[in-house]
């Protein structure tokens, strides 16, 4: 087998146009580094021309490459973010290279989670973008002894007004890389954007489809060896034996060691198997026999949690948020005698993250104590924790240890915690050579951490049409305060979706924390994905208690939110709401803020030949300003179905501690024949600020399912999952 | 330890590994071809989908041996340039996400349009549902073997 050399030429081919993505992790990595030159072959070494700053080169013949920084996980923010530098730029994507990154300091943070990257860099990065067009303008404006107020800029060259002069950006950039960016450079208006808010073709997907883009689990390296590693089943445990020497005589295994994962501070030991193939890694691990001191974990059950919960919810719980009384108020009304108070709990599980690529790592520490890292992470600047860990000074972490950035297969918070990196490099480290850890879907599956089990108490009183009271009150663990002990504070990440803004008199949202061995972690909407079922189909049961349509119950509870208010209109439009159903059919609709952005869906069901489906899903969301309304939709369409599995297909359930599923057979996916065949995304169109687009279309979809099932059965569901084909 | 000739994309490769190692595995690590993915080694997610002499086949539960001088396709070998019609109509419709299953649903969809050149909804459904995607790809991929199969049959007419 020969190593593929980079070929530009080809790759430019296979890509299409110079305004492609080049990936050039996956060819570098099949050149390698040795162990005797480390070879600096990052993403960054091969790019050509004269760097105005760590995102934004340009060659002399006018080339622009913009370093995309942000870890693209499906969201497309391999494009968005240079696509807002470029528009501020003055360039069009037609002349952009886009190249990935590697994971380093010099591009400030490359944590992604919370659907934030928009958010948090669209100014920041239209800053940058403007201040480099600014240097370019004044590198002209210098040539011509003129005001910049004399250029004017289209598609990467600087035109001397009023005359047939003009310089490329090719001819000026070594002369602004001598001026100093400004730090507050004008923006431009949002009317005149070229690029943002057009829907643009991805570069990324070029290589998607053709088996090119590099992924975590396809590095590449001289020498590789890889690793598999047996955890206890009950995550937590202590190994009492194994039989190394069974997984030894095993050919091709040439190692097994102990390493140690840690999860929100829990330390556990798990025995790594290292062989030449990962196939006789595997067969080695199979012999290891490993027996475990863990008797002390295996008393927890989904059972057992869900009593533990329904115990928790008679406790009154720490204070949310509170508006009027409503305590004092349902007890004055139940004084009065003429008080109707419907109560109903809602229960969701725990679930795992399933990200089609499983848990992987590659490490090299090499002798000489550098090392080259590839880090499909949300989390990639591993640097720091590595060099500290290598007795390497923490001002040199960067030039010793080299980092990779591949493509993820998925993310969904759980590639936000490096346990596998951390995993793979004590092994690196022991044995010195290079190694690719690889989790199996079962450990991938079946040992966290997973997305909470929450319990939900949620009550209304009406005072027959007068005041109305409502009550929300979470009992779930919490993933910031694992760990450690509570503090008597609601931990920020658990209100997630819960909507104070319905024009209740009295509104009570409570949290009581569930304190259990079972690690939990971000999941795709975090508490949205358990908060907002539970308040959504609440919201549903109270306005058919006040014999409202569910839909026009929203926009009168919520008439003084204009931007609640045009999302709902919207759908009401665009789903037909108000038209009538057949025999057959139902509709829901549920509307949630989240991450900055509102969405609502409207779920279409019917019921054929004994066989219930969903047809037609129909979305509104509002996420401000955004950078590709296309890609937009794709993070709704995929919101939706990710959306439907959790409220559809399996749970992860624990018995004597351990989780019971571990593959596809028993922890199954929503597949093609079970999604809607119609998704409908509309947007609103508005100036509002970036709101997040990777999870806010996620928790409307279980309560306006949920909902649809009421109106086409008369069954009110409260516990996730569900059998669509038993409603 | 055996010694095999592997017959992929038309090129001929001479690996060594233990018989029951997965082809998957073969193809990945000791022929470099890493399109084919590992998504669960169980057959149920479709990710290491190849050609088996034209039929799809899940390569994470094949044995090496058993692909030993047999015509194999891999992802790669569909064009050299992102011309195949399957490819085309994926980048059209802006398919993929985060990208990792779509090999194997462009080797199902390839197969089942060599198959049936007009596929219906319902032969998509049986053809396709073999095939995971936790992005939640499903409509976008549906769309681009409806327009895959427009073109082909549009351009052979």
């Amino acid at each position: 087998m020969e190593a593929n050399k980079l070929d530009r030429r080809r790759f430019l081919k296979v890509t299409g146009l110079a305004g492609a993505m080049l990936a050039v992790g996956f060819d570098t990595l099949a050149l390698g580094s040795s162990d005797s030159t480390f070879k600096k072959l990052m993403a960054e070494d091969l790019v050509k021309g004269t760097q105005l700053n760590p995102f934004v080169t340009i060659s002399a013949e006018g080339e622009v490459t913009i370093m995309a920084h942000v870890p693209e996980l499906g969201q497309g923010i391999s494009q968005g973010i240079p696509a807002i530098i470029a528009e501020e730029l003055g360039v069009s994507m037609s002349q952009v290279t886009i190249v990935k990154a590697s994971a380093s300091r010099q591009y400030g943070r490359q944590s992604i989670g919370g659907s934030r990257s928009v958010r948090s860099l669209f100014t920041p990065m239209r800053q940058l973008g403007a201040s480099t067009k600014d240097v370019l303008v004044k590198a002209a404006a210098n040539k011509w002894e003129i005001d910049p107020s004399g250029c004017e800029v289209k598609e990467g060259v600087v035109y001397r007004k009023g005359t047939n002069d003009s310089f490329t950006y090719g001819e000026l950039v070594a002369d602004a890389a001598k001026l100093e960016l400004p730090k507050s450079p004008s923006l431009m208006d949002k009317k005149d954007f070229k690029i943002i808010g057009k829907a643009t073709h991805r570069p990324d997907l070029a290589g998607k489809v053709n088996g090119t883009a590099d992924y975590g689990i396809d590095a590449q390296t001289e020498g590789l060896l890889y690793a598999t590693i047996e955890r206890c089943p009950t995550l937590q445990g202590e190994v009492k034996s194994y039989d190394e020497v069974a997984a030894k005589s095993v050919k091709g295994v040439v190692e097994v060691m102990e390493v140690i994962r840690t999860v929100y501070g829990k330390k556990n030991t798990g025995i790594a198997v290292v062989a030449d193939t990962y196939y006789a890694a595997t067969e080695g691990r199979k012999k290891l026999n490993v027996q475990w001191n863990n008797a002390e974990f295996t008393k927890i059950s989904t059972e057992s949690m869900d009593k533990d919960m329904l115990e928790l919810a008679k406790e009154e719980g720490m204070q949310h948020f509170e508006k009027g009384d409503f305590k004092e108020n349902n007890n004055k009304k139940s004084s009065r005698g003429n008080i109707k108070i419907i109560g109903a709990d809602y229960k969701l599980p725990h679930l795992s993250h399933t990200c089609m690529e499983p848990m992987n790592a590659t490490v090299h520490v090499r002798e000489d104590n550098t090392a080259e890292v590839w880090a499909p992470s949300q989390s990639p600047q591993v640097q720091r924790n590595f060099a500290k860990q290598l007795g390497i000074p923490d001002n040199e972490a960067e030039d010793k240890i080299k980092v990779h950035l591949p493509y993820l297969g998925g993310g969904f918070g759980r590639r936000s915690m490096n346990d596998s990196l951390e995993e793979c490099f004590q092994i690196s480290k022991s044995m010195r050579k290079p190694i690719k850890l690889i989790w199996s879907r079962e450990d991938d599956t079946s040992q966290g951490p997973f997305r909470q089990t929450s319990f939900h108490r949620m009550t209304a009183s009406f005072d027959l049409g007068d005041r109305i009271g409502v009550q929300h009150k979470v009992i779930s663990p919490a993933i910031t305060t694992q760990g450690r002990a509570s503090n008597g504070r609601v931990p920020f990440e658990v209100m997630e979706a819960i909507n104070t803004h319905y024009d209740f008199d009295d509104v009570s949202v409570r949290y009581a924390e569930y304190k259990n061995q079972v690690p939990i972690h971000w999941w795709r909407s975090v508490f949205g994905s358990t908060n907002a079922f539970p308040h959504e189909s609440f919201i549903d049961e109270i306005a058919i208690e006040l014999k409202s349509d569910p839909l026009q119950f929203r926009k009168e509870k919520l008439k003084s939110e204009p931007r609640y208010i045009k999302v709902l209109e919207r759908l009401e439009k665009e789903s037909n709401w108000n038209q009538k159903l057949g025999e057959n059919e139902g509709k829901g609709v549920a509307i949630v803020e989240s991450f900055g952005s509102i969405v609502a869906h409207a779920v279409f069901l019917k019921k054929e030949n004994g066989q219930v489906t969903i047809p037609r899903v129909v979305s509104v969301v509002d996420c401000g300003i955004y950078v590709n309304p296309d890609q937009v939709k794709a993070q709704t369409e995929g919101n939706i179905i990710f959306g439907l599995t959790a409220a559809l297909k399996d749970a992860i359930t624990f018995k004597d501690g351990a989780a019971q599923q571990a593959n596809f057979d028993t922890y199954r996916m929503l597949r093609m024949n079970e999604a809607p065949k119609d998704i409908q995304v509309h947007l609103i169109e508005n100036d509002e600020a970036p709101g997040g687009v990777g999870e806010p279309g996620l928790p409307p979809i279980a309560p306006a399912l949920g909902n649809a099932i009421f109106n086409l059965t008369g069954n009110r569901i409260r516990v996730l999952p569900f059998d669509l084909q038993k409603v | 330890m055996a010694s095999y000739k592997l017959n992929i994309n038309n090129k001929e490769y001479a690996v060594e590994a233990e018989p029951q190692t997965p082809l998957l595995w073969v193809i990945r690590d000791e022929v470099g071809l890493t399109g084919t993915k590992y998504g669960c080694g169980i057959a149920q997610c479709g990710a290491c989908t190849i050609h088996l002499n034209g039929s799809p086949v899940r390569s994470c539960s094949l044995p090496v041996s058993a692909g030993a001088n047999q015509s194999i396709t891999t992802i790669e070998g569909l064009s050299d340039d992102n011309s195949h019609p399957v490819q085309k109509a994926w980048l059209e419709v802006q398919a993929p996400q985060c990208g990792y299953c779509q090999s194997g649903q462009i080797m199902s969809a390839v197969a089942l349009l060599n198959d049936k050149p007009s596929p219906t909804d319902q032969d998509i459904d049986q053809a396709m549902s073999g095939n995971i995607c936790r992005c939640g790809t499903y409509p976008r991929i549906r769309k681009a073997i409806h327009l895959a199969s427009k073109e082909t049959t549009n351009g052979s007419k």
